[in-house]
């Protein structure tokens, strides 16, 4: 274990903890972060690349970090990719690197690109195809991919919080803070996501002086005022989404998710102050451990009193790098050298520079202007870095050094989850991209929106939060008073500059992307294939894509495309990046819609009495029904097929109150009717009930149940379990487009009654005893279809005589109060429950639709339901019916099967074909069943119409559960064709 | 999430909101047009939702597409095909 060092930093609280890397044991002082405590400890290597797996260090300081990603914990509770920038240490806390095996320090795939250099773009579109791609799948699995899945999760429950406000500012560094405190001194209600621990931004270490204040004083005094006008501040919480108007924002407290881990955030307007993102210069080997982004060397020091290096090579083209090079000289790092790549003119320019300047070449820093870093040095790590004179042939310099610190400008942070559609504009002054023209909602402010300057960027984001607040119409408080003002670093004076010269052979070493392993020699690839669109470009090389998407990689590699084409940046554009920002835990976005929770349930009122009667429950639609009923058998099968066989011998009771129930009621009802189903309603007497099928607007069957007369003008029609809801917004769209304005209403009643089936031969004589002497003449004078309505026990009654199982069968509609009485009551008198399973092997056997067969393409004549299909119709879909296609030979026909040898079980999903020789289907098997009172299996099929000719034969074929079965086309009634029983 | 503003029940969030289809295209008259010719303007749509999680109201919303700004919302009427 390495001794700690002494280090005093902002974000460092006095305790100590340990902490496990790869299984070595590390120090670290609370408040660390993964990195900063293991580059204090001189850890650079932190993982390897997904592609070539060379190695990499940590090239950021936060959210921009595309290679320290880490594994927190063990399987099957691991936590993959969290960046080792933002992860706060824990005690005890276990990480492990990634894309290496067996180890970090040695990779097997890593001798990949020792071979003969590395895979280029497109490699293994281009290698793995011969003479199959799928030959090579399971080697590039291996390969390929970020880390490793958690097996399980351990994650909290994310609580989701719904915020309203008039403000949203996003960021809370300078322009941040004062956007925020505009907006609330103008009234307005204010929430400020900040995706860091702590606010402050720059500030935090920039040696500035805001109103008076030093920044740290103003940080504090600013949120003094923001908690005293109400504002929320939300830290360690990163907007990753707009989702049109409503912003997903993710807590990672620590670098982790927590427990109230997603807001949703609902502003009037936003502002946008997410600052500007460091971006990198390309050269030779640009990704070895060592090469580190100049802001971030700043902010290790400052939060973290972490020295990434002892001996510092700084590379940049701008003014800032001196500034910094003096901070980082105070803070005990020896800076060997500046490499700018502007001309010593443009750099004398500015005369304010020049003291600097003089004092650090005094402290023994070497001062080059116009050149460049042209290669790092080292093979696991940077040994030196050879500098290069821009423009002329002067020789390489070799600076030995163990870190360079590079900064190329800044990108205003335009993220993913943000921009949407926005367009953005290139912006040579940056050398970046700013928003173009943002909706009216929507602010950018600050480094955000290009200002780099702390002068700037606070007073742009002041007028920001005032044009914010105006906006909404917040009721005015005090006016936002003066911008703040600000002394800090000097403008950057950048110049644009994206990459070192090299041979074209070294391109192959100079990385664009570091996540995805983009190199210039990439970007060339792409364009000699023709991928000239940043777009292509991108789905070509993999250029921005994963958790990177562009924000150190965007900016570069558009201007670096732009010089491979000889056209400039604005010319190329930068690719779109995707949402979220940040990545967002699936958990996070379940939150507690998980398990039972996932969706609603609907349950009838004898639900209680299913479970007690240890019947096996099944969703149908929101609904919960039994399947079967333990007591009768050990498995479904058994059960069904008892339960079934008890029914047929004396009977049963079925609870159907998950029936749709729709009550169409007024003068026109009886003609609305008409005009939703294929067959007439106006025709039903009062009393009488009849089997309807609706149809699409395509003449496909939508779905079908009993229609029942109550009154003239009154109907109850039933629908379908599943369909209930759809049906009623069916009916509805209807009732309020052309029907509207007419006398008839739509009530969906499908809870107000609960429905007993009672089917068998007993049925009559029990229903008899159970309902008492009042209902004797109803129930003898009911005719199949009929019904008659009553009270029992003081409630309503509904008697129809209508039957699912082909046996003589009564529906029970009563109200919910009566159901478990009636039901208790019914068991009483001899009769058992049968659940959906012995229901669906009644209807099976009587030929009767299941369920499938309505499966969204078959028309009634499919059905076999031409007897309802009449010239001169006007129904709704009637129209369509007509179409020729529907009148082929190869539409499907529901016929009836059984296997040729009586026995061979049939099972619903097998395909049909003409014989066993074929592989061409002719139709499938849409239900089966086992029948006990037939003794084989039975099915029921949709077939080629040309085929479907009783007493041919077919072969079932079903290759993964029962190979081929030859079977006989019967018609689709199995038992009972008269429906004399039904009708006894 | 998107909202939109029911004329009974005020601005809403979509999930609230069931789509059903776009209208067809003006002047499609026999009966395959008014059901398989739709209009596919890139920067109007006009659709048929219903608030199924509120009052229940057929709406006719106009939205342009390419944006995903919503237009116009008035309450279905007359014709529905």
């Amino acid at each position: 274990m390495s001794a700690a060092p002494a280090r005093s930093g902002a974000r460092l609280g006095p305790g100590e903890l340990t902490f496990t890397f790869d299984g070595r044991r590390y120090r670290a002082r609370t408040g660390d972060t993964a990195a900063s405590a293991l580059l204090a400890q001189g850890v650079r290597v932190m993982g390897r690349s997904v592609k070539y797996r060379r190695l990499r260090g940590a090239l950021g300081a936060g959210a921009e970090e595309p290679n320290a990603l880490f594994s927190v914990g063990e399987q099957p509770l691991l936590i993959p990719n969290v960046q080792a920038t933002r992860l706060v240490l824990r005690e005890g806390m276990s990480l492990r690197s990634q894309n290496r095996w067996p180890s970090l320090r040695f990779d097997l795939a890593s001798l990949l690109q020792a071979g003969g250099g590395l895979f280029s773009a497109g490699f293994y579109y281009k290698t793995f195809i011969w003479p199959c791609w799928r030959r090579y799948e399971g080697l590039i699995r291996r390969l390929a991919g970020l880390g490793e899945a958690p097996r399980g999760c351990a994650l909290p429950m994310a609580a989701i919080e719904h915020l309203r406000c008039d403000v949203l500012v996003i960021g809370a560094g300078p322009a941040g803070l004062a956007a925020a405190r505009a907006a609330a001194r103008a009234g307005a209600s204010v929430v400020v996501c900040e995706s860091e621990p702590a606010c402050g931004g720059e500030l935090e270490f920039e040696s500035a002086l805001v109103e008076g204040l030093a920044g740290a004083e103003w940080i504090a005094a600013t949120l003094a005022e923001l908690a005293q006008r109400g504002a929320r501040i939300l830290t360690d919480t990163t907007v990753v989404t707009d989702n049109n108007g409503e912003f997903i924002a993710h807590a990672e407290p620590g670098g982790l998710p927590g427990r109230n881990a997603v807001y949703r955030i609902r502003p009037r307007s936003l502002v946008s102050a997410a600052g500007a993102l460091e971006q990198p210069i390309v050269f030779t080997n640009n990704d070895r451990p060592g090469v580190m982004l100049l802001g971030a060397a700043e902010r290790y020091l400052a939060r973290y009193g972490t020295r990434v290096g002892r001996e510092l090579v700084l590379f940049a083209n701008h003014d800032r790098a001196y500034a910094s090079a003096r901070r980082l000289l105070d803070g005990g790092m020896r800076v060997r050298a500046i490499v700018d790549t502007r001309d010593e003119g443009t750099v004398a320019a500015a005369g304010a520079l020049a003291p600097l300047r003089a004092e650090l070449a005094a402290a023994g820093v070497a001062l080059f202007s116009g050149h460049a870093v042209t290669a790092a040095v080292g093979r696991r790590a940077v040994a030196a870095a050879l500098v290069k004179p821009l423009g002329t042939d002067g020789a390489a310099r070799r600076i030995a050094c163990d870190t360079i610190l590079v900064s190329g400008g800044w990108s205003p942070a335009l993220h993913a989850g943000l921009h949407g559609g926005e367009a953005r504009a290139y912006e040579p002054r940056l050398g970046a991209f700013v928003p173009a023209e943002p909706p009216a909602a929507r602010v950018h402010a600050g480094g955000a929106n290009g200002r780099l300057e702390l002068g700037a960027a606070l007073a742009d984001g002041h007028a920001a939060g005032a044009r914010a607040a105006a906006g909404t119409g917040a009721v005015a408080g005090t006016d936002g008073g003066a911008p703040p003002q600000a002394q800090g670093d000097p403008p950057p004076r950048l110049a644009p500059f994206a990459r070192s010269p090299c041979s074209v052979a070294d391109e192959k070493r100079q990385f664009i992307d570091l996540q995805n392993d983009v190199t210039v020699a990439d970007l060339r690839v792409a364009l000699a294939e023709g991928f000239i669109d940043i777009e292509h470009v991108k789905r070509y090389t993999t250029l921005g894509i994963g958790t990177e998407q562009g924000r150190s990689s965007a900016v570069p590699g558009a201007a670096i495309l732009a010089e491979l084409r000889g056209v400039t940046p604005a010319d190329t554009g930068t690719s779109r990046p995707r949402p979220p920002y940040q990545p967002v835990t699936m958990q996070s976005i379940a939150g507690f819609h998980t398990g039972e929770a996932v969706m609603i349930s609907r349950r009838t009122p004898l639900h209680e009495a299913h479970v007690a009667a240890g019947g096996v429950l099944e969703p149908m639609g929101l609904w919960m029904r039994p399947r079967y009923y333990r007591a009768n058998g050990g498995n479904a099968f058994d059960a069904a097929v008892a339960e079934a066989r008890r029914v047929r011998a004396h009977g049963g009771i079925a609870d159907g109150s998950t029936l749709g129930k729709l009550e169409i009621a007024g003068p026109d009802a009886a003609a609305f009717l008409d005009f939703m189903y294929l067959s007439k309603a106006s025709s039903i007497r009062v009393g009488r009930s009849k089997y309807m099928v609706n149809l699409r607007e395509d003449g496909i069957v939508l779905d079908d149940g009993l229609v029942l007369r109550l009154a003239e003008d009154r109907f109850l029609a039933t629908t379908s379990s599943g369909h209930g809801t759809h049906m009623l917004s069916h009916f509805e769209h209807h009732l309020a487009s052309q029907w509207s304005g007419r006398g008839v209403t739509v009530t969906d009643v499908t809870d107000a009654w609960a429905v007993i089936v009672v089917a068998g031969p007993q049925s009559r004589s029990t229903l008899a005893q159970v309902l008492g002497a009042a209902w004797q003449r109803s129930l003898a004078g009911l005719r199949h279809m009929d019904f008659a309505d009553g009270l029992h026990a003081g409630h309503a009654l509904r008697v129809l005589r209508a039957s699912f199982s082909g046996e003589l069968a009564f529906e029970l509609h009563c109200r919910p109060a009566l159901a478990v009485p009636l039901w208790d009551t019914l068991q009483s008198a001899g009769l058992s429950p049968y659940g959906l399973e012995a229901l669906d092997i009644l209807r099976i056997e009587k030929g009767y639709l299941v369920g499938s067969e309505l499966n969204g393409q078959t028309t009634p004549l499919d059905l076999g339901m031409e007897a309802l299909v009449k010239p001169g119709q006007s129904c709704l879909g009637r129209a369509l019916l007509d179409r020729p296609a529907f009148h082929e030979g190869t539409r499907p026909r529901l016929v009836g099967l059984r296997a040729a040898d009586g026995r061979a079980p049939l099972l619903a999903g097998a395909q049909l074909t003409t014989d066993a020789a074929s592989t061409r289907p002719c139709g499938y098997i849409t239900s089966s069943a086992y029948s006990p009172t037939l003794g084989e299996w039975l099915a029921l099929a949709l077939l080629a119409r040309d085929r479907a000719v009783e007493g041919g034969t077919v072969t079932a074929r079903d290759p993964l559960r029962g190979g081929d079965t030859l079977v006989r086309v019967v018609a689709p009634v199995h038992f009972d064709p008269t429906s004399a029983r039904m009708k006894a | 999430m998107t909202r939109l503003t029911c004329p009974f029940c005020g601005p809403r969030e979509l999930c609230e909101f069931e789509f059903h289809k776009t209208v067809p295209a003006p002047g499609s008259v026999d009966e395959y047009a008014r059901t398989y010719l739709r209009v596919a303007d890139a920067h109007l749509s006009i659709e048929h939702w219903q608030h199924v999680g509120g009052c229940r109201a057929w709406l006719q919303v106009q939205r342009n597409p390419s944006t995903g700004a919503v237009l116009a919302i008035d309450m279905l009427a007359g014709e529905p095909r």
